[in-house]
C-alpha cells in the first residue's frame, strides 16, 4: 500500500486547463469572456469555501476582489506595468497583506460576529471607494492592454491570451489551495468547526488557523479580482460591494464544498444565469437569485457537488464489492 | 454651550431611531438564536407601506395624528405577515441546521423581499414628509429641530417600556424568557415552543417594519435601504451584547452619542464612526456591553 494515490482534484484540474486552452480559439468571443468571469468568481469563491470549511461565513470577500482588482488598474494606470505575471503576483500580495492586516483583528471572532464585521469592513472600504479620486469615484477605471513576458498581443489574439492566462491562473491557486486543504495545517480548517476546544487540546493554535484561512482566502479573491478586472479591461468600486460576496457565496452554496473544483460549476451557472437574466427577467434577478439560494438551502444544503460525490461513492462501493466477489470465488 | 445641546439633542434623537431599528433584531436573536437578515427588509417594506398609508390618509385629507397611525398600523400589519410566513415556510425547517446555513437563509429572504419592494413600488424614490412638516419645529438650546424627530424619542421610549413590561411582567413574556434560557426544559414543562418563537419573530419583523414605517417621513423611501439599516442595527446590538434588550438600549445611546460628537467635531471620520465605536467595544468586551449569560460550549 505504498503506492501515492493519484490526487484526482488535480488532474482534472489540468485537464480542464488543458481542454480549455485547446479549444480556446473554437468557441465564439462571449463564452470566453464568460469563462473568465467564471474563473475570476470561481478563485474568489474558493476563499469562500476556505472559510467556510472553518465554519465562517464572509460578507466581506468584496473587499479582496476590490483590492486585486485596483491592484491591477492603479499598477497599469500609475506604474506602467502591463505584465500579466507580475501584476497578478502584485494583487496578490496586496490583497494577502490587506489581509493579513485586518486578520489579527478578525481571526479573534466566530459565527455571525465574523460574519457581519466583514461585511462591515467591505461596506467602509465600498465608502470610501466611491468618494476617492484615487479609485475613479463610481464611474471606476480602465485598464489598459495586459502583456505576456514583454509580448504584448491585440484584438483577438489579445482576448485569446488572456482568456488562456485566466483559465491557468485558475488552475494554478487552485491546485495550490488544494494542497493547502490536504496538508496538515490545511485539515485543521475543517477541525475548527468541528470543534475548537479540541484543537487546542491538540496542541494548535485556533485562531492561527482561522488567520491563515482569512489570509488564503484574502489572497484568492484578490487574485480573482485581478483577473476580473484584466478580462473586463475596467474595474470599479462596486466590487467592494455586499452583492458581491453575496455571489461568491451563492456559488458556493450552490456547488457545494467537496473540492476546489466545484465552485467553477456554481461560478459558470451564476454566469451563464446572470448573462440571460437581462434578456428573460430583468427586474427579477435578486428574486431569482434569492429563491435558488433559499431552495438550495431547504432541500439540499450541501450543494450540488454532494450528488456527484454519492455517485463517486456509489461507483466506488460497487467496484470494491466486485472486488471482493472475485476473491470469494477464486477462493471457491 | 450651543454645541453641547445641538450634539446631545442630536445624540437623543439618533439614539432613539437606532433603537427602534435595533430592538426586533436583538429580540428576534436573543429566542431565535439567528441573526435576522432580513429584518433590514422588513424594515424597507415598514418604510414602503409607510409612505403609501400617508399618501392615502393625506389624500381623504386625515389629520397628522391619524396619517401616523394609519402608518404605523399598516407597517405592523405587513410585518407581521411577512414575518410570520417567513417563520413558517422557511427559518421553521432550519433550526437545528449549521449557523452558516441560517444565515444565509436569512440573506436570500432579505434579497427576495428587497426585490419585491422594488417590483411593488417601483425603483425611484417616495417622499412622506406631509406630518414631520406639519409638526413644525421646536426651539432647544437656541437651535431649531422638528417636533417629530424629538417625539420620535418618546416613541421609542414607549417601545422600549412595553418590551420590557412584556418580557418582565406578562404571563407570555416569562415564557419567552424561559426559551431564552432553555428551550428544552420550557417544551417539558407545557410551553409551546414553537409558538413562542414563531410569535417572537413575528413581533421582532413587526417592530422592523414599524421602524421602517416611523423613519419614512424623514427620509426618501428607495430600494436598497435595507443592507445600510441591517448593519447599522447589527453594530447597535453588538455594542450592547447580542440578545439583550437593555443592551441595544445602550448600544444605541453609544452609539447615538459617538456619531452626534464626530458629526459635530469632527465630520471627517462620521462614516467611520459606528464601525470604530463597534470594534472598540468588541476589541475590549468580545460578547458587548451586556450580554446575556451563556454556558461554556464543549
Amino acid at each position: 500500500m505504498s503506492r501515492r494515490r493519484v490526487d484526482w482534484t488535480t488532474v482534472a484540474l489540468i485537464a480542464i486547463a488543458i481542454v480549455a486552452t485547446l479549444s480556446a480559439s473554437a468557441v465564439p468571443n462571449w463564452i470566453r469572456y464568460l469563462g473568465q468571469q467564471a474563473v475570476s468568481t470561481a478563485l474568489a469563491s474558493v476563499g469562500v469555501m476556505v472559510l467556510l470549511r472553518a465554519g465562517l461565513l464572509s460578507f466581506g470577500q468584496g473587499l479582496f476582489y476590490f483590492v486585486g482588482g485596483f491592484a491591477v488598474a492603479l499598477l497599469n494606470r500609475y506604474a506602467a506595468i502591463s505584465d500579466a505575471f507580475v501584476i497578478v503576483v502584485v494583487s496578490a500580495a496586496s490583497a494577502g497583506l490587506m489581509a493579513a492586516a485586518l486578520g489579527a483583528f478578525l481571526a479573534g471572532y466566530r459565527g455571525i460576529f465574523f460574519s457581519m464585521l466583514t461585511l462591515a469592513v467591505s461596506m467602509v472600504m465600498f465608502g470610501i471607494a466611491i468618494k476617492v479620486r484615487l479609485f475613479g469615484g463610481s464611474d471606476g477605471l480602465n485598464i489598459g492592454l495586459m502583456s505576456y513576458f514583454g509580448y504584448r498581443p491585440r484584438g483577438s489574439e489579445g482576448q485569446w491570451f488572456s482568456f488562456v492566462f485566466c483559465i491557468w491562473t485558475w488552475t494554478a491557486f487552485a491546485i495550490a489551495t488544494n494542497i493547502f486543504l490536504g496538508s496538515r495545517f490545511g485539515r485543521l480548517v475543517q477541525a475548527v468547526a468541528d470543534n475548537e476546544l479540541r484543537v487546542e487540546f491538540l496542541g494548535y493554535s485556533v485562531k492561527k488557523v482561522v488567520y491563515v484561512a482569512y489570509v488564503v482566502a484574502g489572497i484568492l479573491a484578490g487574485v480573482g479580482g485581478a483577473m476580473a478586472g484584466l478580462s473586463a479591461r475596467h474595474v470599479d468600486a462596486q466590487f467592494a460591494y455586499w452583492t458581491t460576496a453575496g455571489d461568491f457565496i451563492f456559488v458556493v452554496l450552490l456547488s457545494g464544498q467537496a473540492s476546489v473544483i466545484s465552485p467553477a460549476v456554481g461560478a459558470f451557472a451564476l454566469e451563464a444565469l446572470r448573462s440571460y437574466a437581462s434578456a428573460l427577467f430583468p427586474d427579477q434577478w435578486q428574486s431569482v437569485f434569492g429563491g435558488i439560494m433559499l431552495a438550495i438551502v431547504l432541500f439540499l444544503p450541501a450543494g450540488l457537488d454532494r450528488l456527484a460525490v454519492l455517485a463517486w461513492r456509489r461507483a466506488q462501493n460497487l467496484r470494491f464489492r466486485r472486488g471482493r466477489l472475485s476473491a470469494q470465488e477464486s477462493r471457491l | 454651550m450651543g454645541t453641547l445641546s445641538a450634539i446631545l439633542v442630536d445624540a437623543a434623537a439618533f439614539s432613539a431611531w437606532l433603537f427602534l431599528v435595533a430592538v426586533g433584531l436583538t429580540l428576534v436573536f436573543g429566542v431565535l438564536r439567528l441573526l435576522n437578515i432580513a429584518h433590514g427588509a422588513f424594515y424597507s417594506v415598514g418604510a414602503y407601506v409607510g409612505v403609501y398609508a400617508i399618501g392615502a390618509s393625506v389624500s381623504i385629507g386625515w389629520g397628522t395624528a391619524l396619517q401616523l397611525g394609519a402608518a404605523a398600523v399598516a407597517a405592523i400589519a405587513a410585518g407581521a405577515l411577512i414575518g410570520v410566513l417567513a417563520e413558517r415556510c422557511v427559518l421553521t425547517r432550519l433550526y437545528g441546521h449549521p449557523e452558516p446555513l441560517v444565515l444565509i437563509a436569512t440573506y436570500a429572504l432579505f434579497l427576495v423581499l428587497d426585490d419585491l419592494t422594488k417590483m411593488v413600488w417601483g425603483g425611484q424614490s417616495l417622499y412622506a414628509t406631509q406630518p414631520r412638516d406639519n409638526l413644525g419645529q421646536i426651539s432647544i438650546g437656541g437651535l431649531q429641530y422638528p417636533v417629530y424627530d424629538i417625539a420620535l424619542i418618546a416613541v421609542s421610549l414607549m417601545v422600549a417600556l412595553a418590551v420590557w413590561y412584556t418580557l418582565n411582567r406578562t404571563r407570555i413574556g416569562h415564557c419567552v424568557t424561559a426559551v431564552v434560557v432553555d428551550s428544552e426544559i420550557s417544551a417539558a414543562m407545557g410551553i409551546n415552543v414553537g409558538r413562542i418563537k414563531l410569535g417572537t419573530f413575528t413581533v421582532g419583523a413587526a417592530l422592523g417594519a414599524l421602524a421602517g414605517a416611523l423613519t419614512a417621513p424623514k427620509i426618501a423611501v428607495s430600494s436598497g435601504m435595507g443592507v445600510e439599516v441591517i448593519v447599522i442595527a447589527f453594530a447597535v446590538v453588538v455594542v450592547g451584547g447580542l440578545g439583550s434588550i437593555s443592551g441595544a438600549v445602550l448600544g444605541a445611546v453609544i452609539i447615538g452619542l459617538a456619531r452626534s460628537v464626530t458629526v459635530h467635531l469632527i465630520p471627517e471620520v462620521e462614516v467611520f464612526s459606528v464601525y470604530l465605536v463597534m470594534a472598540g467595544v468588541l476589541a475590549v468586551r468580545p460578547f458587548g456591553l451586556l450580554p446575556p449569560a451563556r454556558a461554556r460550549r464543549i
